[in-house]
């Protein structure tokens, strides 16, 4: 119940999409690294976006407030770390994109406003349950 | 009840969908930049180990080869020769892997028909038949306690024809791959 509450006040499922997409992106650029040595290679850019994008996706969870911006970086960061990193294959940057989609989209409203008009934008703020 | 307003999280899905067209939508714009320039950045084809490399001419600019210990697909450490070269072009490139499926031979192939351009390779052989030509060509030997670091072959430019490479690994910062095909096909293997 503690954590349901807790999960509420925050774009909990934003997040995970984003931090997952940030260490598949990772998964390239680390892969290379282990195997070889490429000084002054692209594929530091890969590493760079895919710590930043794990980052930010961490951030969302701890400034919810935040999460509209953090979300169309993360959006803009997936979509460059196909330069670099291959975008973990793709699948990272689908996974950022929707991920910041769902960072960027994300707000709160009181429970009973949100039962009775889905379009209100009233609240858009951080939660205080308690 | 203390009076304290419930809150709940709720997303907004015009919004939603509207940033996820929009970054589809820049992704797709990059994809096709990149397809229409035929440029792919920073490609590793590692872990598919034991490839072979197949081109008529390659003609390149500051080679470097120094030996080394690596993975291949089947031994986790087989001697192996790594060629670095900092800017490349290859006519009739064929990159080319055999698998078993079952009791027959699958070949995977891709081919390029048009003149390869490549900066920033790195390559692990286990095999190189080639016709060489170098210019200021440097071949020495190094006091080291890094085995790898003992021998030391460089050269200003490097040409090889009718060449055949058993490859492990192979790393481009740049490729430029204009007329690519790739194809899938059964081959006749004793």
């Amino acid at each position: 119940m503690v954590f349901k509450k807790w999960r509420h006040t925050r774009p909990f499922f934003g997040a995970i999409l984003t931090i997952v997409s940030g260490l598949m992106i990772l998964w390239v650029p680390l892969n290379l690294y282990l195997s070889t040595f490429l000084p002054g290679s692209v594929a530091v850019i890969g590493l760079l976006f895919g710590g930043l994008i794990t980052l930010l996706g961490l951030m969302s969870i701890f400034l919810p407030s935040a999460s509209k911006a953090l979300g169309i970086i993360v959006i803009f960061l997936s979509i460059l770390s196909v330069i670099g990193a291959l975008g973990g294959f793709l699948f990272g940057t689908i996974f950022g994109i929707i991920g910041g989609a769902l960072l960027t989209a994300w707000r709160v409203v009181p429970a009973e406003e949100a039962a009775s008009s889905p379009r209100s934008d009233a609240a858009a703020q951080p939660a205080k349950t308690g | 009840m203390n009076g304290a307003v419930v809150m709940e999280s709720k997303t907004n899905k015009k919004v939603f969908w509207g940033a996820l067209a929009s970054g589809l939508l820049a992704l797709g714009i990059l994809l096709v930049s990149f397809g229409l320039s035929g440029v792919a950045y920073a490609v590793p084809i590692a872990g598919v180990g034991d490839f072979y490399v197949e081109f008529d001419k390659l003609e390149g600019e500051g080679y470097q080869f120094y030996p080394k210990l690596g993975e291949t697909s089947s031994s986790d450490a087989a001697p192996q020769g790594t060629n670095i070269i900092e800017k490349l072009t290859i006519d009739n490139l064929q990159l080319y892997k055999d698998f078993q499926v079952g009791g027959e031979w699958i070949r995977v192939k891709i081919q390029a028909s048009k003149p390869v351009q490549i900066s920033g390779l790195q390559h692990y052989a286990g095999l190189i038949e080639a016709n060489a030509k170098f210019q200021n060509l440097v071949l020495e030997e190094n006091n080291s306690t890094d085995w790898t670091k003992q021998f030391q072959q460089t050269s200003s430019t490097i040409i090889l024809e009718n060449a055949k490479l058993k490859t492990h690994y192979l790393f481009q910062e740049t490729i430029n791959m204009n007329g690519m095909k790739l194809t899938v096909e059964k081959i006749d293997k004793k």
